[in-house]
């Protein structure tokens, strides 16, 4: 009679597994399964080993600046400087590049000006009791505003050659930016679910006051989140450099919304305390996979930007319709 | 349209089920025409969700809702509200930032009849009518977040009755109350009776039911257990169809005495929510009662002593030193633990799971070499659910699907699992049933015997007198009397805490 009870118990705990899953990333998984095959229907080119690495590669800048959002908005705040944090890396990096020739002193200089705009937007928001979404949007503005008086609004240009590996290199077939975005993830997942640090910042951005009640140092947490964040962007922007070879004032524009999207597309909840690095990336991937399709399709790029603005509405809508 | 007395709504064979759980089977209901009909069970019976389909927030999967004999289909709480029913739901759900006056008249607000516009002083106006018509000393323009827990029931109260419901279902409305504002509640249900309002009543405190209940339906396991007239029916019997079995003592007897040992000292210590100096010496392996009416600045000694509120005056030392505690994490990093008040501001994270909530607050002990092992998080939150009879037993749910003694249970089970020793309980079980409270009073009794001081906060001063070893009553936030031994009893606290 006791086994009978406990495949009885088994059964359901099964089912509300799968509904789980389903919640969860399995809908975005199966959006992401129809959208190849569309795509693949419609352009025999898209579905080549060739094009799929080559969409790992467009990706990789987004899911990397994606990635910091995603611990931002965990903690139930907002980043909207991402792209401007983002030019102004890159102009960092280049200038740092060209005065000094060293590959690693450019690169930390310029993570270091991320850490800087995220410790920035962090404090603003934390001790200065600021809303994020206003501490950001200034950010956004002075940040892109202080790429453009540095250099004068022209790009840097003429970066050495070997700079461009990160962001144009490949390794055998697979893209190296395509490698950096992987390993980002991989380690964003385990800091995310394995480390406290993670844990904690999700249990703010879900309630605060219990979080503070937890013995959480909340604050710090909070701050800390915005640094990743600033860091993430300053990867990205030095990938944009690395790609171009060149320090554009103007990169990343608009690269905030296109990040935003993927995160919520990734299941994550504005007010916090919901959302996952995998669902980020899903997220990422479907914005990735709509872009590259329609381009190959030949869809023009004034229509992209209805469907792609159509296709997240459904997709959250979708997932939220459970 | 003349009508009898006789039954104003009646429900039949409803059944309703959340992904595998089954939390109402063909449960049959009654309700007489202005009479209090208690709705009992233990933490999951599934009394919150009957009121939430009468209410229209749950559709039920099958069964029949009869108001007045004709058979109704509640679609929403709107539709709910336009057939006479109101509600005053377990969780608060005012919001914060609007004042009294507005909150009350949430989605029926008094309206101009050019472009809809508020018309705010006859808001303000109407409102402050219904607060005097019950007698009521809150200011319509005050608003809700500057208002205490009780409070905020009674403006939910008033704010459930504006809309002139016929039938009004009250789900642990007494929850944070204090006594004369029970006393408020119940001279207005007595007003509400003599209009032919019919209510439902939901509490986990029988004496409650006794006072003020007709009759009783008692739920068990989403199943009827019996429906009794309170007057012909005693207390062992509620208890008996409620829990299935009889409850032997309520409060369980202990093995251990209290040391010599302080661990906790507080020595004038006055922190910003205080408004005045509290000293005490808390004992290893003692309970430690804390007591007095609502109000009386019980939880506010405990957000001082665990570092949530910034100190400023006098000293806390544990274990015999002197302790500079500016931070909850201070507070834990000494062995202090702390239950807080009310679950679902402080205590919970309500969309995350109950494994998170188990072992956020001790999350080394689920860590391997600085790594959280999955394996480890999982065995001890189920073990401590386990410990606490937390129902249903899957520690992968959102907190926000269990019951509301449920979720008290977790609340306690954060602290619980962990290794500290000095334990601060404010109100720990506060919507946790009668049976389910003789286990955590057992947990406790054991903590204590294993060498733990626990201070628990709590204005029942039954629990009180049968839980404690020594008892300190507070009026106006200073300590003005300590009990102990055979003076320890409740009509001897009640004395006191009244201001005898
Ligand atoms: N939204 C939900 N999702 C999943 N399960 C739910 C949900 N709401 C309630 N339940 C489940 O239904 C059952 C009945 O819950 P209900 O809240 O009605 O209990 P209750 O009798 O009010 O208990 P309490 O005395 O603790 O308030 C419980 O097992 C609970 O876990
Ligand atoms: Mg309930």
């Amino acid at each position: 009679m006791d086994k009978k009870i406990e495949t009885g118990e088994r059964k359901t705990v099964n089912w509300v597994k799968i509904k789980r899953l389903l919640k969860g990333e399995l809908g975005l998984i199966l959006i992401l399964v129809a959208l190849l095959a569309v795509f693949s229907f419609l352009s025999p080119y898209f579905f080549t080993s060739k094009n799929l690495l080559n969409i790992t590669r467009q990706v990789s800048i987004t899911l990397i600046v994606a990635i910091g959002m995603t611990f931002v908005i965990l903690t139930g705040e907002i980043d909207l400087s991402v792209g401007s944090a983002a030019a102004l890396v890159g102009v960092t990096t280049a200038v740092v590049l060209k005065a000094s020739g060293q590959l690693e002193l450019a690169m930390i200089a310029g993570l270091l000006m991320g850490a800087g705009i995220g410790i920035v937007n962090g404090l603003l928001t934390v001790y200065g009791r600021v809303q994020s979404f206003i501490v950001t949007l200034a950010m956004l503005g002075v940040a892109r505003g202080a790429a453009l008086v540095w250099t004068g609004g022209k790009p840097i240009s003429k970066l050495p050659a070997d700079f461009g590996t990160m962001g144009a290199g490949y390794l055998g077939v697979v893209p190296v930016s395509s490698i950096i975005a992987a390993g980002i993830f991989v380690l964003a997942f385990f800091v995310l679910n394995r480390t406290k640090h993670g844990v904690y910042m999700k249990s703010i951005g879900a309630n605060r006051e219990a979080a503070r009640l937890s013995a959480i140092p909340v604050k710090r947490y909070r701050v800390l989140a915005f640094v990743i964040s600033g860091v993430m962007s300053g990867l990205g922007g030095i990938l944009i450099t690395s790609r171009l070879l060149s320090a554009q004032p103007t990169a990343g524009e608009g690269l905030e919304l296109n990040v935003i999207a993927a995160v919520i597309l990734g299941g994550a909840s504005l007010s916090g305390g919901i959302g996952t690095v995998l669902g980020t990336l899903l997220g990422t991937m479907v914005i990735g996979v709509i872009d590259n399709g329609m381009n190959l399709v030949g869809v023009s790029s004034f229509f992209q930007q209805i469907v792609k603005g159509v296709i997240i509405l459904v997709a959250v809508l979708a997932k939220r319709s459970d | 349209m003349i009508r009898v007395a006789g039954t104003v709504l009646k429900l039949e064979d409803i059944n309703k089920s959340f992904g595998g759980i089954h939390a109402l089977k063909n449960v049959q209901f009654e309700l007489s025409e202005g009479e209090v009909h208690a709705l009992l069970g233990e933490n999951g019976a599934g009394k919150s969700t009957l009121i939430k389909i009468l209410t229209g927030v749950h559709r039920m999967d099958s069964g029949k809702i009869l108001i007045h004999g004709k058979n109704v289909v509640i679609e929403d709480p709107v539709d709910a509200r336009q057939k006479g029913i109101g509600a005053i739901y377990q969780e608060l759900s005012l919001i914060d930032s609007l004042t009294v006056a507005e909150n009350i008249f949430l989605g029926h607000e008094p309206v101009g009849n050019f472009f809809g516009n508020l018309k705010k002083k006859e808001l303000t106006g109407r409102a402050l009518e219904y607060l005097n018509t019950f007698g009521i000393e809150i200011a319509p323009e005050t608003p809700v977040s500057d208002l205490g827990l009780g409070q905020k029931r009674i403006v939910e109260i008033v704010k459930a009755l504006s809309i002139n419901a016929n039938i009004l279902l009250l789900d642990e409305p007494t929850t944070g109350m204090s006594k004369a504002e029970i006393d408020t509640l119940f001279s207005i249900m007595d007003d509400l009776k003599s209009k032919k309002v019919t209510m439902i009543y939901i509490s986990h405190y029988l004496d409650e039911v006794f006072r003020v209940c007709d009759r009783a339906t008692v739920l068990r396991d989403g199943e009827n257990a019996g429906v009794f007239k309170i007057g012909e029916v005693d207390l062992k019997t509620l208890v008996r169809a409620m829990l299935g079995r009889t409850l032997k003592e309520e409060f369980p007897g202990r093995s251990g005495f209290p040391g010599r040992e302080t661990v906790l000292e507080a020595s004038e210590f006055r922190s910003e929510g205080m408004a005045a100096p509290v000293s005490f010496k808390l004992h290893r392996g003692e309970i430690l009662g804390i007591t007095g009416i609502i109000g009386s600045g019980k939880s506010e000694l405990a957000l001082g002593l665990f570092g949530v509120d910034r100190k400023v005056a006098g000293e806390i030392a544990v274990k015999e030193e002197r302790a500079a505690i500016t931070s909850p994490n201070d507070a834990k990093r000494r062995g202090i633990s702390f239950v807080p008040e009310d679950r679902k501001v402080q205590g919970l994270f309500l969309r995350l799971p109950v494994e998170h909530n188990i072992t956020i607050a001790n999350l080394a002990l689920s860590m391997k070499r600085g790594i959280i092992s999955y394996r480890k998080r999982f065995e001890i939150a189920r073990e401590t659910a386990e410990k606490l009879k937390v129902t249903p037993l899957d520690v992968k749910m959102p907190v926000q699907n269990l019951s509301g003694g449920n979720q008290q249970k977790v609340v306690i089970g954060k602290w619980l699992c962990g290794a500290t020793d000095i334990f601060i309980l404010d109100e720990p079980t506060r919507g946790i049933d009668i049976g389910a409270k003789t286990e955590i009073y057992s947990l406790i009794n054991s903590l204590a015997d294993n060498g733990a001081g626990i201070l628990i906060m709590s204005s029942e001063f039954r629990e009180m007198s049968g839980v404690c070893d020594r008892v300190l009553i507070m009026r106006k936030g200073s300590v003005v009397s300590e009990l102990a031994g055979e003076e320890l009893t409740t009509e001897k606290i009640l004395t006191v805490a009244l201001g005898g």
